[in-house]
């Protein structure tokens, strides 16, 4: 054995805590160690050569690199030492920068430590054995979960590359928010005029196939292969047969809440969302109708000229194989009123939402783009923003920042102003955060072109008083307190995962945060990327963002995806089980804790049923290995033995 | 007194990842700690922590991915049942419960892992050597 | 009501061998036997001297049908056999003996009225050389406040009250069964005890409860000091089936070395607690079998004991139980999260 390690420096990133001379000089020491040098930055290209010059001539036959974290360059030295002549996995990497250097100051306990884990390194590379991957077929179809702009933009940008794509949508038309909104910032675009034709667009594309009132049910399968199942809801309308006429929703006797127009307004138990959804399909929410509550009615089906509608229709699951999956999932906004008393709790009709004021403004919105007080009806002359509202709010256990409530709070003003010439608007805010392009000099506008009243500071308190509402908030610029009265206050609701998203992840098998917001692989250099392969992020699911930041990332996804569906097979990691067969006694406990159901039983030539690993199926979690009795099921890469090896070597 | 012998076996994932975020953010903790990495909790062989113990470890931490976040979907929760096992066998075998932990942290909780390890250090050190 | 003779007579139609006891250990008491045939089934006995768990021979019968005479408690380990799919359903048929009332600890009857001497324990009174004697004092410490008086799963059940020793009851006749066997009975009874280290009173559990951390690893370190290793602890177990691919002896893994001493010993022992969790149906035959006294149960039950209360699991009392550590609970799994 003949084993060579590196210890790098970054520079004086870990040489400046860490003494590398002293941890090559203690490696020399070790066990089958013939070499060991310290290099500036080992993942340079010098670097790589002085590693690939060693294992040329000193015959190395195994590596310990002594550097960053494995999770920054495990890949890279994998390559470099396969470059070299070796097979990739006769490399160990040990951590002593995020792990060592960097949380420690004092030089000694730093070196020490360093020494340590290069001990370690070395006591699991001599147990190392060479690793070979294996390659797997992937499914060229791919699954674009919510119809949203993000899902919207992916699902076209992947259908464009002639890769077949299914756009799955929870609600009864795609869309998402930006289809509620009424103009975009900082151009004032109107929203449903540039988004509707891409909704038109995805539902014509030969190669996406449009699923709404959908739902995933479950996900089985791994990178190139995922087998999920959908769960298509009855809706009681035959989609192929409805026009879209919407004579039902005209005549339904069934009132519902209208949730495309955020609750302003009412719609029916039988309805289309909105004229330009996609598909202009009805559909009946049970819940409200009078058929389903009552047991009487049935006008929709003795109007309906198509003869859509089908009281008896039925959830249809069906399964389907996918090679990879976006996730578009998006946002909805943080419910306030259970956080905020202090602003009525909800309970005074003219405290609105920022969506709900969207709507108030929209042309094709309840009103007609004519804003009135929910209350009276009233146009309001005097408009307050409240900025922040569950977000930046520690107290309410939202730190997290919107993202875009500055800029929609400024757009709204500018919208109030076009609206009702003779209105004023205050705004409440704590920053202004505007760091998009043309964003700070829209903001500016807002105040000097359409006289928005710009007050820094949090609002305290909100009551009615004489048929107006009193905010009460403080000026920290001018430094007292500030009361305005107002005939319509909006608050710029933050961000919050949309519904049921945890519940999504975990069926996906993706991590989400504290928020339920979907986590990226690395915040840096994986942000379309989730930690499960084959798994992808487009727009506001993964965090807040605004229209353009989730066009491109759906449109990063895409490209990810069409890279990865464009192989045609996919290799996979060799960590993976591995049984041996002469030793196994066929108890399958391994087999009652795979969750990938990865293991079969194979009967051997003496009639013995051994276990086997599906190499493919297998994810290497390693919890078999511990289920094996005779530790016969093996990791490989962390087998018992590495294990047992480095913790020995940490106890010496 | 000689120096305390503390191990992690922390899962690639969640903890490993969380303590690499606590290394960029440089969080100081304390340097008796040494980490050993696997894929997952679920790969945490409860003999592996006896092993610990009886060859001279002050002190076990044991971390991964919170409930609901395994990378593998289920195997920390295996591992939890593993290892609440063990914590409450570790009496009968004579070996102070206090000197195991295990514990969830995920990927951005670097923070939470300085506290961790802090913690964890500090109430070994008050322990003193097993 | 049956007889055991003739229920093992009429068992052996259906199997092709009965696992039960005849009378041949030394004074008469009960040594596990096989039976093959009609003729070979008269000398079976049972009494409150049957105390081995006959279930350990199961796994190395798979090609075979079995008939086993199985007390409650070693009932369990047949079903925890059959629910991890060790043996199969079909070709095992239970005897399950119900009435028992405790079996006796011969190892306390030997101490106090010699080796060998002639015993006759019944299912409510027990006999030394004729005499009778509070049963009470001499039953297995395991027996006392059992909860597995009847068996768990049977296909025949025999009524053990009021049986005793048949057949073979005087010193000649054990004798003669004793050379047949191979068994000497050179050994004295306070040989016998001393290499067993066993203690009449047993107040071992609750001492060990009052121990602390570090008397308890001083209490295990001088326990294990005895090990020779001879693996008769894991030989009696009958969940204990991996046989040649032990993890014990192997170096791959290698979990513990080849040396005899405490540290291995101990390591040795943890691997079996660790490999029995949920599965140890408390039998205490690894204890019994313990040449040098060890008292293995003490970690076994304190393991029974935690694993009932976190996950309401005793092993062998339902086939179609899923075992607690291969499954989870992913909401009821409760521990202190932090």
């Amino acid at each position: 054995m003949r084993i060579g390690v590196f210890v790098c420096q970054c520079g004086t990133n870990i040489a400046g805590t860490v003494a590398t001379d002293k941890v090559a000089e203690a490696a020399l020491a070790m066990r089958d160690v013939l070499h060991a040098e310290t290099l500036q930055y080992t993942c340079s290209d010098p670097g790589q050569r002085a590693i690939i010059d060693a294992v040329q001539k000193k015959g190395l036959t195994r590596v310990v690199i002594a550097a960053c974290s494995p999770r920054m360059h495990e890949t890279t030295f994998r390559r470099t030492i396969g470059q070299a002549g070796m097979n990739a996995y006769m490399m160990e990497m040990v951590n002593i920068r995020e792990h060592c250097s960097w949380i420690h100051s004092d030089i000694d306990t730093a070196t020490d430590k360093a020494i340590d884990l290069v001990q370690k390194g070395v006591a699991r590379v001599r147990r190392q054995v060479p690793l070979y991957s294996t390659t797997v077929p992937v499914t060229r179809r791919v699954l674009v979960i919510g119809g949203g702009v993000a899902g919207i933009q992916a699902a076209l940008d992947i259908a464009d590359s002639g890769l077949p794509v299914t756009l799955v949508e929870r609600g009864p038309t795609i869309g998402g928010n930006m289809a509620r909104l009424d103009k975009t910032f900082p151009t004032l675009d109107c929203s449903s005029c540039i988004l509707t034709p891409r909704m038109v667009e995805a539902k014509q594309h030969e190669n996406i196939s449009l699923m709404v009132n959908t739902e995933i049910e479950q996900v089985r399968g791994y990178i190139g292969n995922f087998e999920v199942d959908v769960r298509k809801k009855a809706t009681c309308v035959i989609e192929d047969k409805c026009t879209g006429c919407m004579i039902c929703q005209e005549k339904c006797p069934g009132k519902a809440p209208d949730e495309f127009n955020a609750g302003v307004g009412q719609s029916k138990a039988i309805s289309i969302p909105f004229p330009q959804a996609v598909p202009l399909v009805a559909a009946l929410r049970k819940e409200h109708c009078r058929r389903f509550i009552k047991g009487k009615c049935g006008v929709c089906k003795k109007v309906c000229p198509a003869d859509a509608v089908d009281y008896e229709q039925e959830d249809e699951i069906t399964t389907e194989m996918f090679g990879a999956v976006v996730v578009a999932t998006g946002y909805e906004l943080y419910d306030w009123r259970e956080a905020y008393p202090d602003y009525g709790g909800g309970q005074y009709p003219d405290v609105v939402t920022s969506l709900q004021y969207e709507r108030m403004l929209s042309a094709s919105g309840p009103t007609a783009g004519h804003v009135q007080r929910p209350s009276d009806g009233a146009e309001p002359k005097q408009v307050v923003f409240v900025s922040c509202v569950g977000s930046r709010d520690e107290s309410v256990g939202r730190p997290l920042c919107c993202s875009v409530g500055c800029m929609y709070i400024a757009k709204q003003a500018i919208l109030t102003k076009e609206h009702i010439p003779d209105s004023q608007s205050y705004v409440f805010y704590i920053d202004i955060r505007a760091t998009g392009k043309g964003y700070e000099e829209f903001t500016r506008r807002a105040q000097k072109e359409f006289g928005a009243i710009y007050l820094r500071g949090r609002v305290g308190k909100i009551y009615p008083s004489n048929g107006q509402l009193v905010v009460m908030g403080t000026d920290t610029l001018s430094g007292g307190p500030v009361e305005i009265e107002a005939d319509l206050v909006v608050l710029a609701t933050g961000f919050a995962a949309a519904r049921g998203a945890g519940e999504l992840a975990r069926k996906l098998n993706i991590s989400y945060d504290q928020y339920e917001f979907l986590s990226e692989s690395h915040p840096k250099l994986r942000p379309v990327e989730t930690t499960t392969g084959g798994i992808f992020l487009a727009g506001a699911c993964q965090a807040p963002k605004d229209i353009p930041d989730s066009v491109a990332q759906a449109g990063a996804a895409a490209a990810k995806v069409i890279g990865l569906l464009s192989r045609g097979e996919i290799e996979t990691s060799p960590m993976v089980a591995a049984v041996d067969q002469l030793r196994c006694i066929g108890c399958f406990k391994c087999r009652d804790v795979c969750s990938y159901n990865a293991i079969e039983a194979l009967e051997l030539r003496d009639g013995r049923q051994v276990a086997k690993v599906i190499d493919s199926l297998c994810q290497g979690c390693g919890v078999c290995n511990v289920a094996c009795p005779p530790s016969v099921v093996s990791l490989k890469g962390y087998t018992d033995n590495q294990l047992i090896a480095e913790t020995m070597e940490l106890l010496r | 007194m000689a120096e305390l012998k503390l191990i992690g076996f922390l899962c690639n994932w969640c903890s490993y990842a969380g303590a690499d975020m606590a290394g960029m953010a440089r969080m100081k903790q304390p340097g008796e700690l040494r980490i050993i990495r696997l894929p997952c909790t679920g790969r945490v062989n409860p003999l592996l922590i006896l092993k610990a113990f009886q060859q001279g470890a002050d002190g076990v931490l044991v971390s991964g991915c919170h409930p609901g976040d395994c990378h593998y979907n289920e195997g920390n929760y295996y591992a939890r049942r593993r290892l609440e096992l063990l914590s409450r066998m570790l009496p009968a075998f004579g070996i102070e419960p206090e000197r195991f932990h295990f514990t969830w942290v995920s990927a951005s909780e670097g923070a939470r892992w300085a506290d961790v390890v802090t913690e964890f250090t500090g109430k070994i050190e008050a322990m003193g050597k097993a | 009501m049956s007889d055991i003779v003739s229920i093992i007579q009429r068992v052996l139609g259906d199997v092709d061998l009965v696992l039960g006891w005849t009378a041949t250990g030394a004074g008469g008491v009960a040594a596990p036997a096989r039976f093959q045939t009609a003729a070979e089934a008269e000398r079976a006995v049972f009494n409150a001297t049957c105390v081995h768990n006959l279930a350990v021979h199961l796994p190395r019968l798979k090609d075979q049908t079995v008939g086993i005479v199985a007390k409650g408690c070693d009932s369990r380990s047949v079903a925890q056999l059959i629910q991890e799919r060790e043996i199969d359903r079909d070709r095992v048929k239970v005897i399950g003996v119900r009435g028992l009332g405790g079996s006796i600890d011969v190892r306390k009857i030997w101490r106090f009225h010699g080796y060998g001497v002639p015993v006759d324990a019944r299912t409510d009174s027990l006999f030394i050389d004729g005499k009778e004697v509070d049963r009470q004092e001499f039953l297995r410490q395991k027996c006392l406040g059992c909860r597995d008086m009847d068996p768990v799963i049977y296909d025949e059940l025999f009524e053990a009250s009021g049986s005793s020793i048949t057949g073979i009851a005087d010193a000649a006749t054990v004798e003669t069964a004793l050379s047949e066997t191979g068994l000497g009975t050179s050994l004295t009874a306070a040989e016998a005890m001393s290499a067993a280290g066993e203690d009449e009173s047993r107040p071992l559990g609750e001492l060990f409860a009052k121990m602390n951390s570090a008397e308890r690893r001083l209490f295990w370190r001088e326990q294990y000091s005895r090990c020779i290793r001879c693996y008769a602890c894991r030989e009696a177990c009958p969940m204990c089936f991996c046989r040649d691919v032990c993890i014990m002896q192997t170096t791959d893994p290698h979990w513990t070395g080849a040396g005899v001493d405490a540290g291995e010993a101990e390591m040795m022992q943890l691997i079996r607690v660790n490999h029995l969790a949920g599965r140890c149906t408390g039998c205490g035959e690894c204890e019994r079998a313990c040449p040098v006294g060890i008292p293995l149960m003490l970690l076994m039950n304190k393991q029974n004991q935690v694993i009932e209360e976190l996950f309401g699991y005793r092993a062998g009392t339902d086939l179609e139980a899923r075992p607690p550590l291969l499954t989870f609970d992913i909401k009821g799994d409760s521990r202190s999260e932090k």
